[in-house]
Formats: structure tokens, sequence, C-alpha cells
């Protein structure tokens, strides 16, 4: 589904003396199919524009569309139930979310809720535990039980179950070791590609930002400071630094070869290998 | 020769009785104003060690001594005026109205008379950089700026050893600088030993030494250069490797003969240049 925002404000109690804009006259677009990355500090808009994205809330100025979905302030939205079926949000520590007596009746809360057949949840949830790496057997347990890891892969798959056809992800590998934040992030890429989703991922991770998504949008301060291709964005060090970002490693460290040796490597999201192999010509090949 | 701050000897604990062991005979040293990293995958055992440091749990078998006293229900008190600790939530370590009488609440539990309290604060508020929001409400804060409250008020009652439980993982990439900015120069100005538990490389090169824990057991203990030699076995307990480690590792496989481990992007560049020059 495409999402469009159109000139959007969203103040936080408004008309009173704690009035506070959290998102100021923001435009863009995001095409179906696309995987974004929306990056910037706390405070700086990224949680209220998530809001949006499945009819949380309603923009106090502006219209956001999300499909054939509109949201705007003077409107009731029409449908929002259906809208929260098709748009599916992964928040901040998913697995605080979890509540049920089994991993299974977890899962399947949120497609019953939307009315969805028993048999047909149970497909789904055959076909969603292998996606989010989690055993059959683990269906009878309490997620209580479980690992951290594995929790957040059952609230994970309660949010898949549903079948949303647009994935919102809220910081989806805070707190989680590497070789799990690599995992889950593997894992929404590969469903990402699978089921042909709109993922939307709000991240700290410039190295995340720069690996997965094809479409970038820095926010500062309520306000849509860059966007553009990640390559590029992440690549303008002055632009970053003034909102206090900073470049993706790699990069870092080709702009600092560069000043060191006056040779400049353009960032390609090439392997590390192809890199060192780049370097090894360059420094062959100014000597001869 | 350096004073032992902390000593593990052979310490298992497990948390309930029959359950899997959570820790299993670890024994290592920490030595005054010496800065360690502890990392390793969720669940290695690596917060349960900071919790066993100042008595939060105890545990089964071994003994744990703190600047000599063994770790008991009896010496807690005493422990817990040497090891302060700063956990993940900056949200959820607050209990003052004002900034300074967060930082106040530690020395007020331990009667610390009120000229003292006032110096301290004062002393603890300029180090970790806090000193002009000493008024402020603590909701007003970021998330960086509240850690740093939270490092003041541990600071404020002066203890030997100061333990940092993830507590960067919530923070924004500002925030985090502003902690290791904050940590290093407290670490550089006190008598303080520190440990840091982190998955956060950057925060693990900074370390002298590092503690790798793997499934409840000390899988090595080496300062961050030799640790980063391991690149392969690391992957393999689940543990990221720095960029320019494998950086350095691609130039060799390329021919470039890099012949030390480098630990930041400098060093990389320098020895580069040395190459280069020579070649």
């Amino acid at each position: 589904m495409d999402i469009t925002f159109k000139d959007v404000s969203y103040i936080y109690q408004e008309n009173s003396p704690f009035a506070h804009k959290a998102l100021d006259n923001i435009s863009f677009h995001i095409t179906s199919g696309s995987f974004v990355a929306i990056i910037g500090h706390t405070g700086s808009g990224k949680s209220t524009l998530l809001q949006h994205l499945n009819g949380l809330v309603k923009p106090t100025k502006g219209e956001v569309t999300i499909g054939d979905y509109h949201l705007s302030n003077d409107k009731k939205i029409r449908n929002i139930k259906e809208l929260r079926s098709k748009v599916g949000i992964v928040f901040q520590y998913p697995e605080h979310q979890l509540f049920e007596e089994t991993v299974e009746k977890d899962i399947a809360f949120g497609p019953e809720n939307f009315g969805v057949e028993k048999s047909e949840i149970q497909s789904r949830i055959q076909e969603i535990l292998p996606a989010v790496g989690l055993p059959k057997e683990m269906l009878e347990r309490s997620p209580f039980d479980l690992s951290g890891g594995q929790m957040r892969r059952v609230a994970i798959a309660g949010v898949l179950a549903v079948k949303p056809k647009v994935l919102v992800l809220d910081e989806p590998t805070a707190g989680l070791d590497p070789r799990g934040q690599k995992e889950i992030m593997d894992m929404f890429y590969d469903l990402h590609q699978k089921q042909g989703l709109t993922t939307v991922l709000v991240t700290h991770s410039m190295e995340d930002a720069v690996k997965y998504a094809d479409h970038v949008i820095i926010l500062n301060k309520g306000n849509k400071y860059m966007e553009g291709k990640p390559e590029e964005v992440l690549s303008d060090q002055k632009a970053l630094n003034k909102v206090n970002l900073d470049v993706p490693e790699m990069i870092q460290f080709l702009l600092a070869f560069e000043k060191r040796f006056g040779m400049k490597i353009p960032y390609e999201r090439q392997s590390v290998q192809k890199l060192a192999v780049q370097m090894q010509h360059l420094l062959k090949g100014a000597e001869s | 020769m350096r004073r032992k701050i902390i000593e593990f000897r052979e310490v298992s604990f497990r948390y309930e009785d029959e359950g899997p062991w959570v820790l299993k005979n670890c024994s290592f040293e920490i030595y005054e104003n010496e800065w360690v990293a502890i990392i390793g995958h969720n669940g290695s055992g690596k917060s349960t060690i900071a919790k066993l440091m100042n008595g939060l749990l105890f545990p089964q078998e071994g003994e744990i001594y703190i600047n000599g006293e063994q770790v008991n229900q009896e010496s807690i008190w005493d422990i817990r005026k040497e090891v302060g600790m700063v956990f993940q939530n900056p949200d959820n370590q607050f209990v003052g109205t004002t900034v300074q009488d967060d930082v106040a609440f530690g020395m007020e539990n331990r009667g610390f008379p009120r000229e003292v309290m006032v110096k301290q604060i004062e002393d603890s508020l300029q180090a970790v950089g806090m000193h002009a929001y000493r008024q402020t409400e603590p909701h007003r804060l970021s998330g960086g700026q509240k850690q740093r409250v939270a490092i003041a008020s541990v600071l404020a009652i002066a203890p030997k050893v100061l333990i940092l439980d993830e507590a960067t993982a919530m923070l924004d990439p500002k925030g985090r600088t502003e902690i290791m900015n904050t940590v290093s120069k407290v670490q550089e100005n006190k008598k303080l030993s520190l440990i840091t538990i982190t998955h956060d490389l950057r925060e693990v090169v900074q370390a002298e030494r590092v503690i790798v824990m793997n499934a409840g057991v000390i899988w090595d203990e080496a300062t961050p250069r030799e640790i980063f030699t391991k690149k392969d076995e690391l992957r393999k307990i689940g543990l990221d490797v720095p960029f320019v480690a494998i950086l350095a590792d691609e130039l060799v496989q390329a021919g470039i003969a890099i012949h030390d481990e480098p630990l930041n992007h400098e060093e990389l560049l320098e020895d580069l240049w040395t190459l280069h020059s020579k070649m």
C-alpha cells in the first residue's frame, strides 16, 4: 500500500499551555513494496509519525493517506479496524505485551479479534512459526517461560498472524545481542521480500538503515530534515553531524581514508571484502 | 601490583533449586582503577555477575569478595557503599522530584551529614556535566541526561566500583556518546574501577580488559586487542567483531600485510600509512 503524508502537523494538547508540536508540516511518499528507514533522535517525532500509520492518532493538520484510507482532523476515520488489520505495528519491546496462557493463544489473539476463522488461524500459525524461527513444540508453553529473544518472536508472530500489508517496526532489535539483532532483521527483510510487504523501520542504527532500506527519511525536531537513497543521505557527514547523527561506520572509514590518503573510494554498499580489494588496488596503484 | 577490588572464587549460581546453572564455577579478579568490559550473548550470565557483585543475589557455591570483604547477608550494606550500579532503563531509577533530590537520595539512606551531601551533589553533578540541571524535574531530561544523573547519584556515595549494566542500550547514539564520554572522564579523575556490561563494541574497545561470557562460563579473559583476533570463535558464540578488525583481516587476505590487530580507524590508517610509504 502506498503511504502519503501531505503537510502533516501534529500538536499534543493543542490550545493548552502544554501544547507541543511533535510533527511540523511534514510531507513524504512511501511507494508500495518499499523498505523505508525513519531515523531521528529521541523527541524527533518518530513515534508520533508511526502512530499515524494505523490511525492511533489523527493529524492536527494535513492529511495522511494509506492505500485507500484517509486520515484527517475533520473526518471520522471509516473502516479503522480494517486499516489496523492491514497495518501491523511491532512496538518497542513488544514482548511486554504478551499476556496469554500459551504461545498459541497469544499469536491467535490478533486474528481472532479481526474475525478470522479458527481453521485459517491454525494454518497461519503453522506458516508463521518457521518464518519467525520458533519450533512447533513451543505452542503449548507459556510465553513467560521463554527467553527474551523467543518472547519477542512470539510477539512478532502475533502481528504477522493478522497478515498485514504494511509492517511498521519501532526499533525492533533494541536490547538483543548482536546475533539476535541480525537474525531478527534478516527475518524481517526476508518477509518483506517474500510477502511483498511495505516495511517502515524506525531505527537509531545507521548500519541497519544502509543495509536494509531502499529509502531513508531523517527527522529532526518534528521536521523532515533529509530524504533519499540511503547511500546518498547517509554519506552526508556534515549534514548528519549537524543534527547529532553520524554516518554508518564504513562510510566514516572511507571519509577518514580519503582525508589521510587523498584517494576517494565511493560507497556502493560494497562488502568489506570488496573494499579491501579496492584499497589494495589504490595503494599498490599509487606506488607505480 | 594493583590491589584486588573484586574477587570471584569458583562461583556458581542458579535461580531455582534443581534449575539450570546460570553461572558455573566462575573465577576472576578485578583490580583497583581498572576498566573491564563484560560481554556475552543474552542469557550468558553477564547481568547475574553484576547482581552478585553487590549482593542483589547470592551464589549457591563459591565466594565473592569486595575490597577484601566477603559478600553475604550481613555485609551487603557495607558492600553496597562500595559497589554502585546503573541499569538499562533510565525511567526506572528515578526517585527524586528534582535532579539534586535524586542525587541526595542514596546519601540520605546512608545517613550522610548535610554538609557532605551538599558538597557531593555539587561534585558529582559537575563530574557528569549535569550541574546546570540540578533543579530540573527528571521527566524533562533526555534519556542520556537521565542516565548521567543516575551515574551522579552513584558517584555521590563515592563507591570503589561502578557497574554499568547495559546502561546505554536504550539510548540514542547521541545519548550513548554522552555517557561514554562522561564515564571515561570520571574514571580518569577518580579512583574507580569501572565494569561495563554491554553489546556495544565501541564500549568494549575502550576497556583495558574484556571478560567474555558464554553459557554461564568464562569463555575468555584478555585485552580487547587479543579478544578481537578470535573473530570466527566470537561469531560462533553469538558475538560481533568491530568493523576495523574485519577490514584488517580482509586486507591481509588481499595481500596487505597489516601486522597488529587495529582497534579503531586511526590505528588502521596509521598502519596503512606506514606500509604505504614503504611500498
